[in-house]
């Protein structure tokens, strides 16, 4: 651990829910957000002990609204942070959403030591923005990013694509928005809306939310069918490679020397601690998660009671998806070292089929994904599951 | 122990959902059998796939009692898959209840079975059920049954199994009007087993009706048909639950655990007699199980082989219609090809591997069993179409045909025929047997029968015409063997033998099903119908474009990996033919080609 951690810090209050998002989230005036702040720092101090006050490599906010905290809320998260751990971060991000982030604020991020802030702008098309179901208007994201790089911080935008209605001529002007702003990282997602009941996800259809419900029904039926969607990211790929960015993971791209350090950290399998309600652990190849819901988080971490472990984590398989997803590949040498031959055996025979299938390159003992692959990538992960 | 003079048997045929089973409870519960607080919904019912197909597989004997008399109601299966099952059934009895509902009239299967019990000899007391229905009318119904089975209206019973109404007058009928058993007291023991099942605990048990002589405890028994041998376990009656008792004499109706394993060694028709002094001829009418209809039967998995083998077995126990081989099949690997009664049947059996037994099956669009004369005279059958002769081999090709029965509203008879008509059926006969309802008479292959033709007639008469088929004989065909290809590997679980007059728009019907029927893979795949070799019909799956799971959920990768868990279960129904994904669905879509014809 000399290398220090990552750390996750999840803020789950949004202004308004997004339709689609699938995160722990809770109203921004919810009646549990005093004893949500508390839970969590007694959180982070009980696992800064535990940890024996690890570096803390990288830091990621994210939410929920990071953005909404006020600075007096923000003050002492940060006091807690400093005193569970050695807080020296080689990057320290922010999720920001357009319209939610006033200089006051700003300036007590600024005071935490954060480096990057990450936009979820989604779209510069106010259509877009409707689709999505956000409430910020286009002019609010170019504002809180020029923001961001005066205050001197490195920035990321997000923005996600496949909603209903849109054309390939509506992305394009996304995309080159986007570009003309230059931000130093884009991330692109799908607009994936999942319609099954799922556990791990807080607000799934079915969960006693019908309006979401419906929503995603009626946005799953209007979206571009997957043909569609795979030429809108074709198109991502083209324009962001045009403007110097580096397709580095399945939907994130960077400028040189700017990719995201903490997310990196969850490809290459390296240990993090997650604090607050859903957040996810990685630490000594043992993978956990605190529970989704607000009060049954409070109550956990108030008692004490641990992160539920994944018991059915499989690390040869997770693993080699995790490098899969970066242009940098699954490196088999590594791999070996780390899990024998007969991980290495088991991964070849895997990947033999998508490999004739053109869906996985090979350059030595190195796997990748090709562009075709990284549009099938659950085609590629699905075989390497035991 | 009852006096011969004293006891009734009878059954109980009725159409699916005429209220037997309400019946049944009411006449055990108006016997005093079964006290009212203990009355269980539906009680001569016992397995759940019987309730959800509202059909009754396995029959029962009940003993009752009533003013004095001993009262045997013998259970029939209701389908028309197990017509000789129906048919030992009655040969238990001398009388059957003939239940019609008030407000549906006779069915078509209950006529058949009906006639049946009138050939046997037994006295068929006729019953109007379910009269506390509003807007009935009794004189239609009335009508039926006197231009169908020549009742005189003063025959006719009427009765409600759901208030009790008609209840008693149906029993004192009953008593007066069903013949007392005849038989020889002092003769050889012949006891007809008309049902069996296999238990747990005891072994095969076989109900059985005593023809002549008598059957003590302790007994050792021979069946005459299978020449087994066996020390009886346990002798008894069912009133309803099972009592042991010491004796069954000539003319009672009881059961028998055998100590035999399964109930292919104790089949129904057979005659059971005693080791000691044994009877010189059997019972007459014993037909060993002709499977009609036959599938093959593969694990999704290949390694779950020994887990099928494993269900077969098992079900085997208790299911002696039921044969199957072993088979092999290119595209599927090792497998089962089973025989069944009917159609029904097949679905019986393959809900109850995937059910009960849990195992991942893939079924191929079941076949008839087809006779090829080839040119050195010998006549081979093929229940598989995939082993089909060379047609340069081939000097005919005979198909099983059937006479088929179906009544229908005359408002119908237009759609009904027309379905008949694309099923290759000729019309035999069409008479009435009300003013409102055409009985028509066809002769079909049974190809043809299989294929969707239930459902087509159902859903053309708007759920009111009743079927029954019984076969006819073989005649000579021109068939022809349709391969479907998949990315240019013959599958030959998708082979069908088709009519050739039809197997060109088979074809094109059958490839563009398995186009929506099959997923998108990481790559084309090409479907082809060909004929001989000959290419008549192709369509492809284009390549899956997106299949991605891009979002970073703050490195939750439990959820990415339970995502594809779930992707990977989906995977698990499929079967793996050459490096393309066929689901289970696709081996059946010939039986939907039938939509569009």
């Amino acid at each position: 651990m000399t290398r220090g951690i990552g750390l996750y810090v999840h803020i789950p209050f949004c202004a308004s829910r997004c339709p689609y998002c699938d995160f722990a989230t809770a109203p921004a005036r919810t009646t549990l957000r005093v004893a949500y702040l508390e839970a969590l720092r007694e959180e982070i101090a009980r696992e800064g002990r535990a940890l024996g006050r690890p570096r803390i490599r990288t830091l990621y906010v994210g939410g929920g609204t990071p953005s909404l905290l006020d600075p007096s809320e923000i003050e002492l998260l940060a006091g807690a942070l400093r005193e569970a751990f050695d807080v020296r971060p080689r990057e320290a991000t922010i999720e920001v959403n357009p319209a939610t982030l006033d200089r006051v604020r700003l300036d007590a991020w600024l005071a935490l030591g954060i480096t990057r802030m990450s936009l979820g702008a989604q779209s510069f098309d106010a259509r877009g923005l409707r689709a999505l179901g956000r409430t910020h208007q286009p002019q609010d994201s170019t504002a809180a990013l020029v923001a961001a790089r005066d205050a001197g911080l490195d920035t990321n935008l997000d923005l996600i694509f496949g909603w209903p209605g849109q054309t390939v001529a509506d992305w394009q002007r996304d995309l080159e928005m986007a570009v003309a702003l230059a931000p130093d990282h884009v991330s692109c997602y799908p607009l994936e809306l999942r319609l099954d009941p799922e556990a791990s996800v807080a607000n799934w259809p079915g969960g006693g939310w019908p309006v979401l419900e419906r929503w995603r029904q009626r946005t799953a039926a209007a979206q571009p069918d997957d043909a569609g969607v795979a030429r809108l990211y074709r198109l991502a790929e083209g324009v962001l490679a045009r403007s110097g960015y580096r397709h580095y993971e399945i939907a994130n791209w960077a400028r040189p020397r700017k990719r995201s350090l903490h997310n990196l950290g969850y490809w290459r399998d390296r240990d993090w601690l997650g604090v607050g309600a859903g957040a996810h652990t990685h630490l000594g190849g043992v993978r956990s998660a605190n529970p989704v819901e607000l009060r049954t988080y409070i109550a956990h971490a108030r008692s004490g009671s641990a992160r539920s472990a994944d018991l059915e984590s499989d690390p040869r398989a997770e693993a080699a998806m995790l490098a899969l997803r970066l242009d940098t590949g699954l490196d088999l040498r590594r791999y070996r070292i780390r899990f024998g031959d007969e991980a290495v055996t088991r991964v070849r025979f895997a990947l033999a089929e998508v490999s004739r299938a053109r869906l996985v390159r090979w350059s030595g003992d190195r796997a990748s994904l090709t562009a075709r692959g990284r549009l099938l990538a659950s085609e590629v992960f699905v075989r390497l599951l035991p | 122990m009852a006096d011969l003079v004293r006891i009734r048997n009878f059954c109980v045929i009725a159409h699916v959902d005429h209220g037997k089973t309400t019946l049944s409870d009411r006449l055990l519960e108006t016997t005093g059998t079964v006290p009212l607080r203990e009355m269980r919904e539906q009680l001569l019912d016992s397995m759940e796939l019987e309730r959800e197909h509202g059909i009754t597989i396995k029959a029962r004997a009940v003993r009752m009692a009533w003013r004095d008399h001993e009262l045997n109601l013998i259970d029939t299966p209701g389908h028309v898959d197990f017509t000789y099952e129906v048919s030992r059934s009655l040969a238990a009895c001398e009388g059957a209840v003939l239940l019609v509902d008030a407000s549906q009239g006779i069915e078509a299967q209950t006529l058949a079975n009906a006639y049946l019990a009138v050939e046997q000899g037994l006295e068929v007391i006729p019953v109007i059920n379910k009269i506390d229905l509003p807007n009935i009318d009794l004189d239609v119904v009335r009508e039926e049954l006197r231009t169908t089975l020549g009742f005189r209206e003063d025959e006719i019973l009427l009765a409600s199994g759901k208030t009790g109404a008609g209840v008693e007058e149906l029993l004192d009928a009953i008593v007066e009007r069903v013949p007392a058993p005849t038989g020889d007291p002092d003769a050889p023991l012949r006891a007809l087993i008309f049902d069996s099942h296999y238990d747990a605990y005891k072994g095969v048990v076989a109900h059985i009706r005593v023809v002549d002589g008598a059957l003590a405890a302790g007994d050792r028994i021979r069946l005459m048909a299978t020449e087994r041998e066996s020390d009886l376990l346990e002798l008894g009656v069912f009133v309803p639950d099972a009592r042991p008792i010491e004796r069954l004499v000539t003319g009672e109706v009881g059961y028998v655990a055998t100590g035999l394993k399964a109930v292919a060694d104790c089949r129904v028709g057979d005659t059971l007699t005693l080791a000691s002094r044994p009877a010189a001829e059997p019972l007459p009418g014993y037909r060993p199980a002709k499977p009609m209809v036959f599938a093959g039967f593969y694990p999704s998995n290949a390694e779950d082989y020994p887990e099928l083998k494993d269900a077969l077995e098992k079900l085997r126990l208790n299911d002696a219609s039921l044969l199957y081989e072993p088979e092999t099949s290119q595209a599927l690997g090792f497998g089962f090809r089973a025989g069944f009664l009917g159609l029904l049947h097949l679905e019986i059996v393959q809900e109850r591997l995937e059910r009960e037994y849990d195992v991942g099956l893939i079924a191929t669009s079941p076949s008839v069993e087809y006779r090829v004369i080839t040119q050195k005279g010998a006549e081979v059958a093929i229940d598989n179409p995939a082993l089909l002769p060379d047609p340069g081999t081939i000097v005919e090709i005979r198909e099983p045909w059937m006479k088929v029965t179906i009544i229908v509203p005359t408002t119908h008879v237009g759609p009904v025929m027309e379905v008949a008509q694309n099923k290759r059926a000729s019309l035999l006969d069409m008479s009435y047997v009300d003013p409102t309802r055409a009985m028509l008479k066809y002769e079909m292959p049974l190809s043809e029968l299989i294929v969707d033709f239930y459902d087509q007639l159902k859903s053309r008469s708007q759920g009111y015409a009743s079927l029954d088929y019984e076969f006819a004989e073989y005649r000579a065909a021109d068939l022809v063997r349709l391969d479907i290809l998949v990315s240019g590997s013959l599958v030959d679980a998708l082979s069908i033998i088709t009519h050739r007059d039809r197997a060109q728009l088979s074809g094109r019907v059958l490839v563009s099903k398995l186009r929506g029927l099959i997923p998108k893979q990481m790559f084309d795949v090409r479907i082809q119908a060909a004929i001989g070799g000959k290419v008549i019909a192709s369509e492809t799956v284009k390549a899956k474009r997106k299949d991605v799971l891009a979002k970073c959920y703050g490195g939750d990768i439990t959820r990415k990996r339970k995502l594809l868990e779930k992707q990977k279960e989906g995977k698990k129904r499929m079967k793996m033919v050459g490096s393309v994904e066929i689901p289970q669905e696709a081996f059946l879509a010939v039986l939907r080609i039938g939509d569009e014809t």
